[in-house]
């Protein structure tokens, strides 16, 4: 697909406005009756397709007691169903040329693969068995137990940033599912049954709880076949309920400290409250993200790693179905200590909140959203992944076509604005790793 | 950041890093699945013996330009500096500041990256094509007119001191430079890409100055452009701004051939790290170089090792047994010379037993070897896997670079998929036979020594090491 000229240009409304409707016109998608959604983007650039399966379920869906199950059975899906036993899912699918993986997020389960576009109808086949007539068996789940918990381990081991992420939400988070980490409690991982198991596969691997993207060198015409073929005679289920807890306002601010003795320099992680991504907030939000931390003419890395009080900074913005934290995090450079790193961190986000950014900063900021939609519209991976994103988190990929003008509409005063109402005090927790105990002096 | 995955990004293992996968392909335009093919470029050279790719490409409006020049860890005098120097490009340059180049760059929504490997140093740009001539200005200047400005200076080797200290809390980030040095001892090969701490201190302003200019010049350098652009426009913005940069001394570089170590008895390096709550370890010995004829064949027989999912290493130890999250192998190639490693991770109490699994199902190519099914299986695998690769225009201008530095072509590359094809079982053979270490196997284990020490005296001579001391 050429969108050279169209709807990339036009993501910040750079060039011609009439390229709008073609660019929406190039994802086709059609609903099988039994509610599940298809989206297709034809591209022959490479002889490759890849398609990805977003399901609505993540750790939001959970409870204590089952944490962690969610991405769990991300790993289970590949422990055989009724047609492909055990292994035969990635034996099939390797054997065929193609490769996959999957993700859990605090919202989402996504399986995705990529393979040669003359496989397709493999990837329907195993998608099918699995969805329809997934085996959860005994000793599978007593060997994935085993996988999920080195998983856990490995991050733990090598992420300062999952160290204290966890630590972080589950201060941040008090009444929320929120609160615990996708990979879920050590003690759930180890404990959760069969019948959880068998619960879960049935309420939330559900068509009608389900959405595909395919892109790739595919016709619209084989994907419909396949999709009614393979799709079409698995039945619906009953809407899964809603997550209804909605997290309390935060009136203080919120801490945790957590030790690990092998970390070289203090590190800071800020959470603060923010909206889903569903507010019309998010483009601001977004927006102020790219200028603390994108770049080292950014914010955070002139305030602090520019001064030597910091060697590397980061903000996030994720996306979100309900109300999560914009996060932003430092870590210390050697014989700064934490208080005055988190001094400094805080520093420069309050004064965004109070003397706002210049018009030279939010341009930047829109040139540097345009250049991430390019190069995520440059492989058949980025597009399907981008589409996928703005039909979950923005209720349809007609809003990646609106996702111009939104950024467009994004003044210095919205920036402010946002930074005055939610990167303040009394909506923040602060998480800080540091090699020594945490004690009385 | 959010993202729990189901494997480790790549299967073979991001943990070694050193899953190389095999070179690209030039085809035929037709979607014929694993018949993709470079599309066509155009290399020439200045007078300057400056070497220029163009590889036009229109998918988005968007180029890449990188700078790959022959110099690396193998030219350090010191450990580090061929990386510092390529991190040292960025601190201002032609007049402008650190800050007003990061200004200008990051304005223009675009990126500078640089970096020094074990044989190469990189210079990239990232930006949209309408800004081509204000980026290509600065890249030319950050290439050839850096300040190395001396504030700045200290304050970039500040930084990769702390770096280091940061990579060793990640077992996984260091376990590779271990893993070299171990191999390959005092050869070039055995340097520290990143340096340490107190080499890294120990680099003056001067020295850096000094590296730039005995390597960086245009007959020792290659610029791969990708991207929308139109060849000969670009042809003449290139010509015009690098026919002046000028040659100095002939650039010496080390003959890497010399004195290669070869492995005299199994050694296991046991890197202590108190508070671990897993041993990352790795193991294997020198193997093969970059030319060697026989790689796309090579890389096969590794796909069925561990360089996918369902390979014997990730089936082992992670579906059969439980023991790890995810375990594979792969080679790193250098231009004389290399290595190829199985690598896994298991909670400390699991040591023996991951390593134990993943040494007797290395054993099994040797033993039982790789059979027609297993074999059709990672032929379409590795086939079906490669288009993807090259998809982007970073990647294309990185393999361009590639060629340049290891002196290979589009013929190697074009002979992809019929190698691919070409593969039998009893090539196989002669494969595992001639370029797999089998013996004298050397080790790497990063945990905690105290629980670990007497595991790993069963695999061979033991040196024991903190993680926190400045060394590799």
């Amino acid at each position: 697909m050429k969108l050279k000229q169209s709807a990339l240009a036009l993501m910040l409304g750079l060039m011609i406005s009439s390229a709008q409707a073609t660019e929406a016109r190039d994802i086709q998608s059609f609903t099988l009756k039994n509610g599940m959604k298809i989206l297709v983007l034809e591209d022959a650039s490479i002889p490759n397709a890849n398609s990805y399966l977003f399901w609505k379920v993540g750790s939001r869906n959970e409870y204590p007691g089952i944490t962690g199950i969610s991405h769990f059975f991300e790993h289970m899906m590949f422990n055989g169903a009724k047609k492909y036993g055990p292994k035969m899912f990635d034996q099939t699918m390797e054997a065929a040329g193609g490769a996959n993986n999957a993700y859990t997020t605090e919202d989402l389960t996504v399986y995705t693969n990529w393979f040669p576009a003359n496989v397709l109808e493999t990837i329907f086949d195993l998608e099918a068995d699995r969805i329809a007539h997934l085996d959860i068996n005994a000793k599978m789940v007593e060997s994935e137990r085993g996988v999920v918990t080195s998983e856990r381990s490995t991050g733990l081991e090598n992420s300062n940033f999952q160290t204290m992420h966890e630590e972080l939400k589950g201060v941040a988070f008090r009444a929320h599912p929120y609160s615990w980490p996708v990979i879920g409690h050590e003690s759930d991982i180890k404990a959760w049954t069969l019948h959880d198991l068998k619960r879960f596969h049935k309420t939330y691997y559900a068509p009608n709880n389900a959405v595909m993207v395919v892109a790739g060198d595919v016709k619209l015409a084989e994907v419909k076949r396949l999709a009614e073929q393979y799709f079409a005679p698995i039945p619906s289920q009953p809407e899964p309920e809603a997550v209804r807890t909605v997290e309390p306002e935060q009136k203080g601010e919120r801490r945790v400290y957590v030790q690990k003795a092998s970390v070289s320099s203090p590190n800071i992680l800020l959470g603060f409250h923010i909206p889903a991504s569903s507010s019309p907030d998010y483009y601001a939000l977004d927006l102020l993200n790219s200028i603390l931390s994108q770049g080292n003419s950014s914010r955070l890395y002139q305030g602090l790693v520019d001064k030597e009080l910091a060697v590397d900074v980061f903000s996030y913005l994720p996306m979100s179905f309900d109300p999560n934290l914009f996060y932003t995090m430092a870590i210390a450079s050697p014989g700064v200590k934490a208080a005055e790193l988190e001094a400094a961190l805080i520093a420069v986000i309050n004064k965004v909140a109070k003397e706002g950014v210049s018009q030279e900063e939010l341009e930047k900021a829109k040139n540097q959203k345009l250049m991430q939609f390019y190069r995520e519209m440059e492989t058949i991976n980025g597009k399907a992944d981008i589409i996928g994103t703005y039909e979950l988190y923005f209720g349809s990929y007609q809003k990646l076509f609106d996702a111009p003008k939104e950024y467009q509409k994004v003044t210095a005063a919205d920036i402010q604005r946002v930074a005055q109402s939610y990167l303040k005090k009394s909506n923040r927790t602060v998480a800080v790793l540091d090699s020594a105990e945490d004690k009385d002096l | 950041m959010n993202h729990i995955m189901k494997a480790p990004k790549v299967v073979a293992l991001a943990l070694l890093s050193s899953f190389v996968f095999a070179l690209p392909v030039m085809a035929d335009q037709k979607n014929t699945p694993g018949s993709f093919q470079l599309p066509a470029y155009e290399q020439l050279k200045l007078d300057n013996g400056l070497t220029v790719f163009l590889l036009p490409q229109h998918e988005v409006p968007l180029i890449t330009v990188q700078a790959t020049v022959r110099a690396g860890a193998v030219n350090d005098k010191v450990a580090g500096l061929a990386q510092l120097t390529s991190q040292a490009l960025l601190l201002g340059a032609g007049g402008k500041s650190k800050a007003q180049i990061e200004q200008l760059v990051d304005f223009l929504g675009a990126s500078l990256h640089s970096d020094g490997s074990m044989e190469g140093s990189s210079l990239r740009a990232d930006f949209m094509a309408k800004d081509t001539e204000q980026m290509l200005a600065v890249f030319h200047q950050v290439l050839t007119q850096p300040a190395f400005d001396a504030a700045e200076f200290e304050k970039l080797k500040a930084r990769q001191v702390a770096a280091v200290a940061q990579a060793k809390e990640s077992p996984r980030m260091v376990i590779d430079q271990y893993f070299n040095k171990l191999v390959f001892g005092a050869h070039p090969y055995g340097n520290a890409v990143s340096g340490t701490a107190a080499s890294l201190q120990s680099i003056s302003q001067q020295q850096v100055k000094s590296f730039h200019q005995s390597y960086y010049q245009p007959g020792n350098t290659a610029i791969s452009i990708v991207g929308d652009f139109k060849a000969e426009v670009m042809k003449a913005q290139l010509q015009k701004l690098f026919a002046n940069w000028k040659n100095g001394e002939a650039v010496q570089q080390p003959d890497l051939t010399a004195e290669l170590p070869k492995a005299e008895k199994a050694k296991v390096l046991l890197v202590n790290k108190a508070d671990a709550i897993e041993t990352t370890f790795s193991f294997g010995g020198i193997a093969i170089k970059q030319d060697n004829p026989d790689y796309v064949g090579i890389s096969v027989v590794n796909t069925v090792l561990g360089g996918r999912f369902t390979s014997w290493l990730n089936d082992e130890l992670r579906v059969n047994s439980g023991l790890t999250y995810g375990a594979g192998s792969g080679f790193d190639r250098y231009s004389a010379s290399g290595t190829f490693s199985i690598g896994s991770f298991t909670k400390t109490e699991s040591t023996q037993a991951a390593v134990d699994l993943a040494l007797k199902t290395y054993q099994r190519l040797w033993d039982k070897g790789i059979d027609q099914v297993t074999l059709d299986s990672a032929k379409a695998y590795v086939k079906g896997q490669f288009p993807p690769r090259f998809e982007t225009n970073t990647a294309l201008a990185g393999l361009l670079g590639d060629m340049y530095l290891y002196g290979f072509n589009q013929d190697f590359i074009n002979s992809f998929q019929s190698k691919v094809d070409q593969l039998t079982v009893a090539e196989s053979k002669r494969l595992i036979n001639s370029y797999f270490p089998k013996n004298q196997l050397q080790f790497v284990l990063v945990g905690k020594a105290e629980a670990i020490k007497d595991i790993a005296k069963t695999y061979g001579e033991v040196t024991q090491v903190e993680i926190t001391a400045d060394s590799f």
